[in-house]
């Protein structure tokens, strides 16, 4: 396929990877539903295993699958089209036609084999190029055999690196509160697939507002668990746990780790009147942000650390504002409609995505960091809502009640292929996407 | 399940609770790097124990229980019909007080004229509408507003704190106004008596 060679001669040429090929990409995989047509195959079982462990010749594309769907740029082409058998061509090149595969109208094809030793699974993939009969990529991954889905979570991600020039993010977790149908709210850590879920907090009470730390190995979140609300802050691989308390009467609301670890930015609430402050990461007041009767909440930081993205409520409604953290100086931001709150801002610095009640209903919008225009990226027929960022700020998960409890979504940050991560059972609410992981 | 509160000094409980929240951390099994530890076990050394501030009920009074406590221990936060102190209701998004908030407030003014020992906490609510953080804020709002009213209205301002529960905590989960207003309230939670501390 000529367009894909040439993305690839970007790459490899190092122009500015990250503008140029997605520019290019734009053309293919891009907005307006033109998606990359590409073939996943069963993978290869390349030694003894138990028909159980057999399965992951399905199981391992199924999660490949999976991840590029939710990609928006790629239509999977649907296996039951498949000529060829896996088990039985090879996984190199000349081990197997390409025509099996053009026929059916595939232009990439992704093939691979496994082994398991014990509880060790080997995993080779390789990426091809259905028209130029290449290959693109071709990777080994050695792990345990219960963390298979992660090597394929990895393998989409450089798949999508070698479309883009930029990594995807799959590799990630969601973060997220769920009331797994019940009264009580704990916080739970899972891929975006619902795989390897984890539960952060497990105290019958009402746990929000869960957010990471830039290095991935730590969640903030908000607490009843100890009667009064309180931060928490959770280091996911030691289990160690610092409570901050303000003084007084006082309770922290939420908060946020600054980018570069050092500093928390928390909601402080105090006979009635909610304002900002910036703590230390023992939860110490440095000094206050925000000094006004009303109620300013919600804030998110910058990602260069100097300035935050809040709500306030102080011309009267609830809106977005910009607070430079030096000078203390904010400015408004949003001036469409009247109740706007949960702003995030990108990773990659220009917008802010944000919840906005739309009638009766609240959808998510996006707003250029300087002001203007908001676009709104849901429809209002239901309610959309808790918009966070992947990391590489292509993609935004949110909430939404649309399918009638409150689910986790997935769309591109232009508000296209829009969908659902989970079905609990439960309301699943406040996701917040994790940087890359390891 | 628990059954009679045992009356105790709030200033205890909320010492022991802050020193079980230091030793109930969850488990810290040396893992490798790239795997979680297991999930902490459910925190029962305090679900039922002083930790929770569990609140005594003066004589006068059935209402005793905070909306927390209700929460955990399965009860609809409601108020009941007999409680001398009466909920107070606002309209969406706003924490300002009616004619009628006014009305329920002079009613609790009184009753806490004729109890002066007994000390009260206002919990601020909000219906399910808008972000959890904002209604957090707000409903604090809404605790505080009814906290200012009846200090003009004659009582010591250190009788009554306030808390908030955003939309944490309904008394009803249904998707209309009919609910939605139920839950826009300030609750008035009879805490032990004690001197001011």
């Amino acid at each position: 396929m000529r367009n894909l060679l040439f993305i690839l001669v970007l790459a490899l040429t190092a122009l500015r990877a990250q503008g140029v090929a997605a520019a290019v990409v734009g053309e293919i995989v891009g907005q307006g539903g033109q998606k990359f047509p590409i073939a996943v195959s069963p993978l290869k079982i390349m030694s003894s295993v138990s028909s159980e462990v057999a399965r992951l010749s399905t199981g391992i594309a199924d999660a490949m699958v999976h991840d590029l769907e939710l990609s928006g740029w790629f239509k999977v082409l649907d296996r039951s089209a498949y000529i060829e058998d896996a088990q039985k061509t090879g996984i190199t090149l000349g081990t197997f036609d390409f025509k099996d595969w053009s026929t059916i109208g595939a232009e990439g094809l992704v093939k691979g084999g496994f082994s398991v030793q014990g509880e060790e699974i080997t995993v080779e993939l390789r990426l091809f190029d259905v028209y130029q009969n290449k290959e693109r990529i071709g990777k080994r991954y050695s792990g345990r055999l219960r963390d298979y889905r992660r090597i394929a979570h990895k393998f989409v991600d450089e798949i999508i690196h070698q479309f883009t020039g930029i990594p995807g993010v799959f590799n990630t977790r969601i973060a997220y509160v769920s009331n797994s149908g019940g009264r009580f709210k704990e916080i739970f850590v899972s891929h975006l697939d619902g795989s390897e879920k984890f539960q952060v907090t497990n105290n019958h009470t009402i746990n929000l507002s869960p957010s990471w730390s830039s290095d991935g190995r730590s969640i903030l979140y908000s607490s009843f668990k100890d009667r009064n609300q309180a931060l928490y802050l959770f280091e996911l691989f030691s289990g160690k746990e610092v409570k901050f308390t303000p003084k007084g009467p006082a309770r922290y609301l939420s908060g946020k780790l600054s980018p570069d670890g050092q500093t928390v930015v928390a909601t402080l609430e105090n006979a009635g009147n909610s304002n900002l402050y910036l703590l230390d990461r023992s939860g110490n007041v440095i000094r206050r942000l925000t000094d006004s009767p009303g109620i300013e909440v919600s804030p998110s930081w910058s990602p260069d650390g100097k300035q935050i993205v809040f709500v306030s409520d102080r011309s009267g409604s609830p809106q977005i504002y910009i607070l430079e953290v030096a000078s203390g100086k904010s400015r408004r931001l949003t001036y469409n409609g009247n109740y706007n709150t949960s702003p995030e801002w990108s990773p990659t610095g220009e917008r802010i995505v944000y919840t906005g009640r739309v009638g009766s209903r609240f959808a998510i919008f996006s707003i250029p960091v300087e002001g203007g225009e908001p676009r709104k990226l849901t429809s209002e027929s239901a309610d959309s809502e808790d918009p966070t960022w992947s990391p590489d700020g292509r993609f935004i998960a949110f909430s939404s009640n649309r399918a009638g409890r409150y689910h986790l979504y997935v769309m591109q940050a232009s508000g296209e292929n829009q969908r659902r991560l989970t079905g609990s059972g439960g309301d699943d609410t406040k996701p917040s996407w994790s940087p890359r992981l390891d | 399940m628990k059954t009679q509160a045992q009356p105790a000094v709030i200033a205890m409980l909320c010492g022991l609770a802050a020193l079980l929240a230091q030793a109930c951390a969850p488990s810290t099994t040396a893992k490798p790097a790239s795997s979680l530890p297991p999930a902490p076990a459910a925190d029962s050394a305090r679900s039922g124990s002083a930790g929770e501030g569990q609140r005594g009920a003066t004589k006068e009074s059935p209402t005793g229980r905070s909306s927390l406590d209700d929460l955990k221990s399965g009860k609809a936060p409601v108020t009941s019909a007999v409680s001398p102190l009466k909920d107070v209701f606002f309209d969406f998004d706003r924490y300002d007080l009616s004619a009628e908030a006014r009305s329920a407030l002079r009613v609790n003014a009184d009753w806490l004229k004729q109890n002066p020992a007994a000390r009260v906490e206002i919990e601020g609510h909000c219906d399910e509408r808008g972000t959890n953080e904002y209604n957090l804020a707000l409903g604090a709002k809404r605790a505080q507003a009814a906290r200012e009213y009846l200090v003009t209205l004659g009582v010591a301002a250190e009788r009554l704190s306030t808390t908030s529960f955003g939309e944490e905590i309904p008394v009803c989960r249904d998707a209309n106004e009919s609910c939605w207003k139920q839950n826009r309230r300030a609750r008035f939670v009879i805490a032990p008596s004690r001197p001011a501390s």
